[in-house]
């Protein structure tokens, strides 16, 4: 298996390769990448691919100190319809 | 409801809650994991005077005391989401929805990942996953592994591997890409690593550390650098090697393993596998700081103390009334410094719900925070001291401009 075969987001398996050029073809931000890919935005709500998408972003886009480039939302953790919706068990 | 409610029971929400319950106050502490003590269970390490710090016990002493001075602990409990109401914090997780006045958020950190080639396959886990399975379930997470990443927290990992009759092939570096950056540069490991060889036994790692204090040695340290590696706790550790890919069928069997040039970048044609059936992935720690980020903190990027930090002053109190932090989640530091910024958040958040008396016990946990760190054994980042003066430095910025109500750069 070679770099552009490897996958970053497990959950949306979105490969290295998918990210790298997407931004380099939109030259865009952490948040346009996430959604022109999908990466981050499966089950686990990015927590494992959250940090590499931004560094791809971030080698063309000059990281900002005070904003957190990739906004947090909540449920910051999975949780089921029926416990989000205060559905009686 | 209870006077203040603690997310995270690790080192540093467990000694606040023991605080605050000392000051008479009612404490409910929740974490998301099935034990108490956080990343703190799966430490051990020899202390320079020879005694040996051990996370699970050091974790089960504060947990007892907690519970002994009546703190209600609940774990398994994580929390997705906090806002503040016009007087009091609402916490939600999965069951029921809590509220209080004063709100700590210890949740520490998490690992970041370098990716691999070959990564998502069994047998590939972070280096923190492995120190959990070996010190705290007991559990080998294989025969013979290889750790990707060489910083301050795989090197004390290595070394528990070790004792818990592990064999640790070798340390190394990912392959350079756009996502492993500084990982994969053996010139910016080398000088993380300098900070970890006073904890290795060979005189030569020491002795070499002593000599490399300044850049230009650095480079010819890179340059020099042993083909094979320098052992430390009997492990190679390769900085002009690099794992360009993990391979297996279904399951780890390896790495290929090549040489690197002094910037990182691979020599064609020197690829080498080598046989393993676990490999840990090391990137480092960051603070998790996903709740204060939903609740609407201002934040700043601070390399040193690992990534974005919510601002916050000296007693650990936050710019949103009410929420404190205290732990890693303000940087990322030993479980000593934790227990230490506990104990302020605890004496501030008393002190808030209106016991008198406590301005010297602050002023004197703060100091003991400083010293903590001075005198700290593994120096996660070489240059937290800065990094906690810029952080000061952005706070006081920060309320002179709330202060003139001036529309600021955090807005």
């Amino acid at each position: 298996m070679t770099e552009k075969d490897m996958i970053v987001c497990r959950c949306e398996e979105i490969t290295y390769q998918d990210l790298v050029e997407t931004a380099a073809n939109y030259n865009c931000s952490a948040r346009e990448l996430k959604l022109r890919t999908r990466a981050g935005m499966g089950y686990c709500g990015g927590r494992t691919c959250r940090c590499m998408v931004d560094k791809i972003a971030a080698t063309l886009e000059s990281q900002k100190q005070t904003q957190i480039t990739l906004k947090y939302q909540p449920p910051v953790r999975p949780i089921s319809f029926g416990n989000l919706g205060g559905q009686e068990k | 409801m209870h006077d203040v409610i603690i997310i995270g029971a690790g080192p540093a929400g467990l000694s606040a809650a023991i605080t605050c319950a000392k000051n008479g106050l009612s404490v409910f502490v929740m974490d998301e994991y099935l034990k108490p003590g956080g990343r703190l269970l799966g430490q051990l390490y020899e202390q320079p005077d020879g005694s040996w710090w051990n996370g699970v016990n050091e974790s089960s002493r504060l947990y007892d005391q907690a519970l002994d001075l009546g703190v209600h602990v609940q774990l398994h409990t994580p929390v997705n989401n906090i806002e503040k109401t016009d007087t009091e914090w609402v916490i939600y997780t999965e069951g029921e929805t809590y509220y209080t006045k004063h709100l700590l958020l210890a949740t520490g950190a998490a690992e970041s990942p370098v990716p691999v080639p070959g990564w998502t396959l069994p047998g590939v886990m972070s280096v923190g996953a492995a120190q959990v399975m070996t010190n705290v379930h007991r559990v080998k997470p294989g025969e013979r592994g290889v750790i990707i990443g060489v910083n301050a927290l795989s090197s004390a990992i290595a070394m528990e591997l070790k004792l818990a009759g592990i064999d640790v092939a070798c340390m190394t570096l990912p392959k350079l890409s756009q996502v492993t950056d500084h990982a994969a540069q053996p010139k910016t490991v080398l000088d993380s690593l300098l900070h970890v060889s006073h904890m290795a036994p060979s005189q030569f790692v020491r002795l070499g550390s002593k000599l490399m204090k300044n850049d230009f040695m650095k480079k010819l340290g890179v340059t020099f650098y042993p083909k094979n590696g320098v052992k430390m706790w009997d492990i190679p550790i390769q900085l002009r090697k690099a794992v360009v890919e993990i391979y297996g069928d279904g399951q780890v069997e390896g790495i290929t393993l090549a040489n690197v040039d002094t910037n990182g970048e691979v020599v064609p044609g020197s690829e080498k596998k080598v046989p393993c059936d676990f490999v840990c992935i090391a990137g480092g720690l960051y603070p998790l700081t996903e709740l204060a980020a939903v609740a609407g903190c201002p934040f700043y990027l601070i390399d040193e103390l690992g990534g974005y930090v919510p601002l916050h002053n000296e007693r650990m109190e936050t710019s949103l009334d009410g929420l404190y932090v205290a732990g890693n989640i303000t940087g990322i530091e030993g479980a000593k410094v934790a227990i230490a910024q506990g104990e302020t958040a605890g004496l501030t958040i008393a002190q808030n719900s209106g016991v008198d008396g406590l301005d010297r016990e602050i002023e004197e946990s703060i100091q003991a925070i400083e010293q903590t760190r001075n005198n700290a054994y593994i120096q996660f980042h070489p240059h937290v001291k800065k990094g906690k003066r810029l952080l000061q430095e952005q706070w006081e910025e920060y309320v002179a401009l709330s202060d003139k109500n001036v529309p600021n750069q955090y807005v």
